[in-house]
């Protein structure tokens, strides 16, 4: 049998690899899949090799190879620009037979020769290496088909019981995030040879593009062994591989229609009459011998997940009917919140998101006081203005004035002397605000548990090994009366031990205490 | 793991009031379920989980009540029955499927009395719904007196106390149903029995126990973290650390060829540290191998009693540091059927210490040499705790001990959970174990020495060797991860946690309170980032990386923000929906109380020295927001 050699995606070691997917980290929202090449020589006309192009500058992937994960990669100095002339140079020189390439024809040729060029640090940028993990990659993930975020399959994941060991069903394997997380999930080992069973990923997708997509991914992330992926109409076809049953003890159904699979999933074949009352065909294979692809000495979690509150109806309406229990649907509500500094104030420094109005009444009022000084004192000079009561006044609220706007002018001078020393990354009320955009609605997640058969047989051999009638105590609740008498027995029994006779003496004791 | 209900397992019972109640099932006892009637233990040991079963009534001479199986058909009768009828007489033009709904279906017998009308009250929905006490014609007494003897399972109570209800045509079909279902979760005497796996127990601490204990932590903030920490089975060992070459005391391995270590912080009385073992493979016992192979022929309950204590055997073999293969252990029986079921509820938030508690049996057992280290040295979790002691007391629903680890030496476990204080993390040297030296006796003194002093001896031996260990392989760092749920200020976690993570390794922290979060995060905000770039402090001038990385903060900069990247906060809330046909909505009402919130991000390795970051000119267009990228590398989000 092969040796596997583990996934990035369960350990990604300590350093950056060749030919191992890692993850370019521009920004938050910004996160690129990248496949490191050690390569020597031109590749794509780049003179360094392989090269990540970003608004950060560019990357020789050679520069981003044996990093320690996690690594801050400072930007390399690319020729990028004379490359696209020389192409276009070239493209002309090749229609027009041009012999005089103005760029150099020699480095050229150096470069596809000679080892890989020495990188000069450029000063655009830098960016950071990551391991993949599914999070990143459902982050990074191009859009197929509708993606099942990290909120979803996380919660579901952990409703399915999706353990080390377990084997899961997936149905409609979309973009794959689901899978590469359920992969996670379900890993102790890569198969052996010693035939022990272990974790798997029983994935099944009905477009054949998106079929073929899946392929090569779980190739190229090293998760063959975990995942085994089938091209499958399931609603007609079933969830048997080459006739044998994936025995999975849990199953994720992201279909258009998860009602039409489930008679699939049933332990024994539907009976007519229970696919009739939920509206469904009848199942091929009417002849052959029934073949669950359940396993059969565990209950099996199942979780489907559907847009539209008809498909849930119809869902769970066909699992009443063969015979799920515990059926719950859900729906999962997720918000990334934003943190941020609210800086309001008239002494705020002037530069982005700072807000230059009052913080404060004390704030507003100061600076009306101020706007009517300035408006007292232009007015001063003009005549008619001159009355012996507003002279008065003037002079009360001049007072005043000197007082308040004193102040003001103060904290206002002390808040510029501030600014050196608090720095503005410190300024103002540290909140925090849902993002801007949210998804309010991904879908529905109904769960169901499909318990296993227990025959008339197993109970009676199960009541053989445990008779009943012999029972010493009661646990549980108890009633109040009971609970006395526990305790009763247990202070009794405390006191024995504690008291100086032995076994004999015993019988005393209990008299006794029944006496008292 | 979870197919059939050992004998000593806990479980949970789910009851048709919609309460759990979390027991360990103990063979020949009787298990109480309070007003809704008891059964013997043992009719549901060694079978299936999620069975929903009904008490029948005793059949003497019986003195117990027997258990049925419910079958899904009769459980769903009523809302099938419902969906049918009312698919039929609404529809004017039968949708595709529509006409086959009078099919007739398996109906429960009990509900004759009903049924048929349903059809006639129908036509009724218009009438004003009326108070069902008040309409009710049997008296509390009559009703009690039902109760004593009633007979199957309640069914028959119920259908007493709907025939006698005055109003019941009066009412409408949803009004009937409300009703009925009323009367059916406070009378029928029905329960299912459920594994007590990390979310039932999750579960039932948030609905029906203390949900502060656990620090309000839902499931969906469970899964998060788990996910985001990228918490997975971490491979098996490389080096086979119980090797019987191995002489004197091991060294510490290279971090960097150990994967899949995580690193804990937990006051969630050990439901995170739970959750986590769970994902990695080591929570649950490992099975014996005949019941993994044939679990309906379960052993006798007099073959799987516990076998007589294996009595400590004193060898030699110890002082002379002559290594006998680890096989040789006597086994411990690991369940004990004498612990008692849920005593003791109170003191679960208190760690006992192990000198309170009685010396474990398996303490005496001989191993092969003392300063052989007993952890395994992939797929661990290390937990750092406050306390002197770790309170990780809901791991004892799983059947490990964490102050009598040896107590259960086969539970993966004890070889999987490292655990140290602050104080042993921080300045090992003032923790007495590890600053002493190993106790060392030579051969003919350990002779001369009494039993019990021996055992002593040894005893400390394995400690001062285990603590070594766990704090030595804990300050080497390199960890994969960093899981936090935690009542302290996750500032001052992440200032000594976040130099001990592996480059790259993801960073989980749960709070109830989102304040904390936010905190945190702003020490990694993107103007204190560009300003640490351009200005670092100066008192870091001529500092190496490695210095940086365990420099303590200062006012301007609590935390190296170089250290952490992408840091950011989420929160998740499932809501839970009725779906019954013709009445689907979300529930009227759920738990409220802590919101929960989680904060991401990745440890990550600066570049030595100044990095600059002016960002790419592309147009005369963007000049303007030139000045605004400068410095910060990271994007202008």
């Amino acid at each position: 049998m092969e040796t596997y050699k583990v996934s990035p995606f369960l350990d990604p070691g300590s350093l950056t690899t060749p030919d191992t997917l890692s993850i370019v980290h521009l920004s938050r929202d910004n996160i690129q899949p990248v496949y490191l090449q050690d390569t020597t020589g031109a590749v794509n006309g780049y003179a360094e090799g392989a090269v990540i192009n970003t608004r950060f500058g560019s990357f020789p992937h050679s520069t981003l190879i044996n990093k320690p994960w996690g690594s801050q990669i400072r930007a390399s100095i690319v020729d990028t620009g004379s490359r696209g002339r020389k192409r276009k140079l070239e493209a002309i020189a090749a229609d027009i037979a041009a012999e005089d390439t103005p760029d150099d024809g020699t480095g050229e040729d150096a470069s596809s020769a000679g080892p890989t060029k020495d990188v000069k640090t450029a000063a655009s940028g830098f960016i950071h290496i990551l391991p993949p993990t599914p999070e990143v990659w459902t982050t990074s993930l191009p859009h197929r088909t509708q993606v099942v975020y990290t909120p979803d399959y996380s919660y579901i994941l952990h409703r399915i019981r999706a353990r080390p060991g377990m084997h899961i069903i997936e149905a409609g394997a979309g973009s794959g995030s689901f899978t590469h997380a359920s992969a996670r999930a379900v890993y102790n080992g890569y198969p052996t040879n010693g035939g022990e069973k272990k974790g798997k990923v029983w994935s099944f997708e009905f477009n054949e593009d998106r079929y073929k997509k899946m392929q090569e991914e779980i190739k190229s992330h090293l998760l063959e062994g975990l995942v085994q992926i089938t091209h499958r109409d399931v609603y007609n076809d079933g969830f048997l591989v080459d006739g044998e049953s994936p025995e999975a003890d849990c199953v994720f159904l992201d279909l258009p229609a998860p009602w039409r699979a489930l008679p699939h999933l049933s332990r024994r074949r539907p009976t007519p009459s229970q696919l009739a009352s939920a509206g469904l065909e009848p199942l091929n294979g009417e002849e052959s011998e029934w073949k669950s692809p359940l396993r059969s000495d565990r209950s099996v979690y199942i979780c489907t997940f559907s847009p539209c509150i008809e498909q849930v109806t119809k869902t769970i309406d066909t699992m009443r009917r063969l015979g799920w229990m515990e059926i719950e649907m859900v729906e999962v509500a997720h918000r990334r919140i934003n943190v941020m500094r609210e800086r309001i104030g008239y002494n705020m420094p002037t530069e982005r998101g700072a807000n230059q109005s009052a913080g404060n009444v004390e704030e507003a009022v100061a600076r009306l006081k101020e706007v009517e000084r300035r408006f007292k004192e232009f007015n001063k000079g003009r005549p008619g203005a001159t009355d012996a009561n507003m002279d008065e006044d003037e002079e009360m609220l001049d007072e005043g004035d000197l007082v308040n706007g004193n102040a003001s002018r103060v904290r206002e001078a002390e808040g510029l002397e501030d600014t050196p020393s608090t720095k503005p990354w410190m300024v103002g009320r540290l909140i925090h605000r849902t993002e801007a955009e949210i998804k309010t609605h991904t879908s529905y997640l109904v769960f169901a548990i499909l318990p296993q058969e227990w025959s008339e047989e197993q109970e009676a051999a199960a009541y053989e090994t445990w008779p009943c009638g012999k029972e010493s105590k009661v646990i549980g609740s108890l009633n109040k009366e009971a609970r006395k008498q526990e305790k009763r027995e247990m202070l009794e029994g405390k006191k024995r031990k504690k008291g100086p006779g032995g076994n004999k003496a015993d019988g005393n004791h209990d008299s006794d205490q029944k006496n008292i | 793991m979870h197919s059939l209900v050992e004998p000593n397992a806990w479980i949970a019972l789910k009851l048709p009031s919609g309460n759990t109640r979390i027991l360990q099932i103990i063979p020949n006892t009787t298990v109480s379920l309070g007003k809704y009637g008891s059964f013997p233990s043992n009719l549901i040991i060694h079978r299936p989980y999620h069975l929903t079963y009904e008490l029948q009534d005793k059949k003497p001479p019986e003195t117990f009540n027997r258990l049925r199986i419910v079958p899904a058909a009769e459980l769903y009768s009523d809302i099938l029955s419902s969906s049918d009828s009312s698919n039929s007489p609404d529809e004017a033009t039968p949708a595709p499927d529509g006409d086959d709904a009078d099919i007739p279906l398996p109906t429960g017998v009990e509900y004759t009395l009903v049924d048929p009308e349903s059809g006639a009250v129908v036509a009724t929905t218009d009438r004003a719904e009326l108070n069902a006490e008040a309409r009710q014609t049997l008296t509390m007494e009559e009703i009690e007196e039902l109760k004593k003897d009633a007979t199957d399972a309640g069914k028959d109570l119920i259908a007493k106390l709907m025939l006698s209800h005055t109003a019941i045509d009066q009412k409408t079909e949803y009004s009937l149903a409300k009703y009925k279902l009323l009367k059916t979760r406070k009378y029928i005497r029905r329960f299912s029995v459920l594994p007590l796996d990390v979310a039932q127990l999750d579960y039932w601490l948030l609905e029906d126990k203390d949900p502060a204990k656990i620090l309000d932590m839902r499931e969906e903030m469970v899964a998060l973290l788990g996910c985001w920490a990228n918490v997975h089975f971490g491979g098996e060992d490389h080096c086979d650390s119980e090797s019987p070459n191995e002489e004197g005391i091991e060294s510490v391995p290279n971090p960097k060829q150990t994967p899949g270590r995580w690193l804990v912080v937990d006051d969630t009385g050990g439901l995170l540290v739970a959750a986590m073992a769970e994902r990695m493979g080591i929570l649950y016992p490992v099975k014996s191998k005949h019941l993994l192979e044939g679990p309906q022929r379960p052993r006798s309950p007099k073959a799987r009693r516990r076998e007589p204590p294996v009595q400590p055997i004193m060898t030699t073999t110890t002082d002379s540091h002559v290594p006998t293969h680890p096989a040789h252990q006597p086994i411990v029986a690991e369940d004990n059927p004498d612990v008692e079921p849920e005593s003791q509820e109170n003191d679960l938030s208190k760690p006992r210490s192990p000198q309170a508690s009685r010396k474990p049996l398996g303490e005496a057992k001989q191993r092969s040499n003392d300063l052989q280290i007993p952890y395994a040295h992939a797929n661990t979790l290390t937990v750092i705790h406050p306390n002197s002691q770790p309170n990780l007391s809901f791991l004892r629903y799983y059947d490990f001990d964490i102050t009598n680890p040896t107590h259960t030496p086969t539970h993966p476990l004890t070889r999987h959970l490292m655990t140290l204080s602050w104080l042993q993390l921080l300045e090992p040297q003032l923790d007495s174990t590890y600053s002493s030296e190993a106790p060392n006796a030579t051969p003919e003194e350990l002779r001369s020495w009494k039993a019990n002093r021996r055992g002593t001896y040894h005893r400390k031996r394995r400690r001062w060797a285990r603590t070594h260990h766990v704090i030595d392989s804990a300050r080497g760092g390199g960890f994969s991860g960093l899981v936090v749920s935690s009542t302290m200020d996750p500032i001052s976690v992440m200032r000594h946690c976040v130099p001990l993570l592996a480059g790259g390794a993801p960073i989980a922290i749960y709070s109830q309170a989102i304040e904390p979060l936010t905190a945190l995060a702003d020490c990694y905000s993107i103007a204190r980032r560009g300003a640490w770039v351009a200005s670092p402090p100066g008192e870091l001038a001529g500092c190496s990386l490695e210095e940086q990385e365990h420099w303590a903060g200062n006012d301007e900069f609590p935390l190296n923000p170089a250290l952490v990247l992408g840091a950011s906060i989420q929160t998740s809330r499932v809501r839970r929906w009725q779906v019954l046909p013709g009445r689907t909505h979300p529930l009227m009402t759920s738990k409220g109380g802590a919101e929960g919130y989680v904060f991401t991000g990745w440890r990550v390795k600066p570049a030595e020295g100044k990095v600059e970051a002016r960002g790419k000119k592309r147009s005369k267009k963007r000049k303007v927001e030139e000045g605004q990228t400068q410095g910060q590398g990271e994007g202008g989000k």
